[in-house]
């Protein structure tokens, strides 16, 4: 379980987070939505410390973190440990090939020896369709491609949640929809994932749960029934805003 | 004709002996030191300032500039004719004395090293964001990100600009010259004063740095392409 109370965080002048109370269960799915710009993914990059908010307070299972004081690394370390990461740009290591990619992290952070680790990474990248690219180096494969090589990545580290930022908003639209499968797949299994997304289809699909930021405040925090079918006004806007029938429906008038 | 033949003849021998005792070995040793130099000093340029790391961080810049704004040929006559004369009670009551071979190699290498400090400062700078992030993101200490991701990636985008650095570096080492080191350079003087032939000597000494930079070029060529494997595909 993770908890965040009366978490803040500004850049300069500008509040990022304002307060922010959440909590996030396990073996759940949630959808982070907002427009661009309202703190969603600086919301999910405190919860791995890549953002570090100035105050609040900060509880991931046993582990408590008050931001207001200073944080120690191993703290740091142990939380990123519990915690994987997709973000939208991929950002796998060029120079390492897709299967060492995937090993990196279990063989220099936890040690594990090569071929355990190889092993692993080999049955992840079964398991997000990219068996024959093991050896491959990332320049040599699509971004959807790259994107399900760095969800094996996160995976392998075996973490208690996946933070996924965009993790499709960079990829074409048959491209996005390889993705978006391996993420169905994960929420099936009841993987505890927090997903930043544009994709309000997706978002339905498999949130459990959906919060939506605006202006660094949690407008909405419910389930996706609630949030689809009885939006208050804003909401109703923000959906209107990003759907075509909004658009086309506006052309028809 | 055949006499200019003859100089080139004998003589050459005589200069690629000199350059494989003492040009290459001090370019080499020289570099290897300053590369090392180097990289400390730029991880310490990059680092936050923080307590008694700010004194630390003072003598990187302090270093850097020092090298870089002086003449190397000024720093070698300091190091080798001015320190003997840094006498001070009861650490160095005769001067440091070096003989010419330390002296040069520690010139060669903190004067190299400064360049190279740039260099390398700016090729780990121009490593994605994302890259740290994504290594934190799996729990790695900032160490093992250095180590394992952004030195690796850093180094491929450097080879070229080192690459000019040691040839400079090979070419500077006639300055070594200077404080009687008998390297090529020194090799075709005496040479020269022996036969008075300036113009045939100095060409010919000219020609085999020229041979041997060239080698070097193909080298990092080689070098650049191997490492390069990763960025474009091989289909």
């Amino acid at each position: 379980m993770i908890k965040f109370e009366h978490v803040n965080k500004t850049f300069g002048d500008h509040p990022a987070l304002i307060d922010i109370n959440t909590g996030f269960k396990e073996h759940q799915t949630t959808v982070i939505v907002g427009p661009s710009g309202s703190g969603k993914s600086t919301l999910l990059r405190s919860l791995n410390l890549l953002e570090r908010p100035e105050s609040g307070q900060y509880h991931f299972n046993d582990l408590a973190i008050d931001f207001a004081k200073p944080l120690n690394n191993k703290t740091i370390l142990t939380l990123r440990r519990k915690t994987g990461m997709v973000f939208q740009g991929y950002n796998l290591f060029p120079h390492l090939t897709v299967v060492k990619n995937v090993m990196e992290g279990p063989v220099q952070v936890l040690k594990q020896s090569n071929a355990d680790a190889k092993k692993t990474a080999l049955d992840l990248l079964a398991k997000v369709g990219l068996a024959d690219k093991a050896d491959a180096y990332p320049s040599q494969l699509s971004g959807g491609q790259q994107q399900r090589v760095a969800i094996a990545r996160s995976l392998a580290m075996n973490p208690e949640f996946i933070l996924l930022d965009e993790p499709t908003s960079a990829l074409d639209p048959e491209l996005e929809a390889g993705v978006l499968r391996v993420l169905l797949e994960l929420a099936e299994e009841k993987d505890s994932m927090i997903i930043v997304t544009h994709n309000l289809e997706f978002a339905r699909a498999v949130a459990d749960k959906i919060l939506f930021v605006e202006n660094g405040k949690i407008l909405f925090d419910g389930t996706p029934a609630e949030f689809f079918k009885q939006p208050t006004q804003r909401i109703a806007d923000f959906l209107a805003a990003m759907t075509f029938t909004a658009i086309s429906d506006k052309a028809n008038q | 004709m055949a006499a200019i033949w003859h100089i080139i003849v004998t003589a050459t021998p005589q200069i690629v002996a000199a350059g494989l005792k003492y040009t290459i070995p001090i370019a080499i040793i020289s570099f290897i030191i300053g590369l090392i130099l180097a990289v400390l000093t730029a991880l310490t340029k990059l680092s936050p300032r923080h307590g008694w790391f700010s004194i630390v961080k003072a003598i990187a810049y302090f270093y850097v500039w020092l090298f870089r704004s002086t003449p190397l040929l000024v720093q070698l006559f300091i190091v080798y004719f001015g320190l003997p004369y840094l006498k001070v009670k009861g650490i160095w009551p005769n001067g440091i004395q070096l003989d010419p071979w330390t002296a040069g190699i520690a010139t060669f290498s903190l004067n190299t090293g400064a360049y190279c400090a740039e260099t390398i400062r700016a090729s780990i700078l121009s490593i994605p964001e994302g890259q740290w992030e994504a290594a934190y993101s799996i729990g790695m200490t900032k160490p093992q990100v250095l180590r394992r991701i952004i030195l690796p990636q850093a180094a491929r985008v450097s080879l070229p600009p080192l690459s000019n650095s040691f040839i400079s570096l090979v070419k500077d080492t006639s300055l070594a010259a200077s404080i009687t080191i008998i390297e090529m350079f020194e090799v075709s003087q005496q040479i020269a004063a022996e036969n008075y032939q300036p113009l045939v000597m100095y060409s010919l000494v000219a020609a085999l740095y020229a041979v041997l930079c060239s080698i070097l070029s193909w080298l990092q060529g080689y070098l650049e392409k191997r490492t390069s494997r990763y960025i474009s595909p091989i289909n």
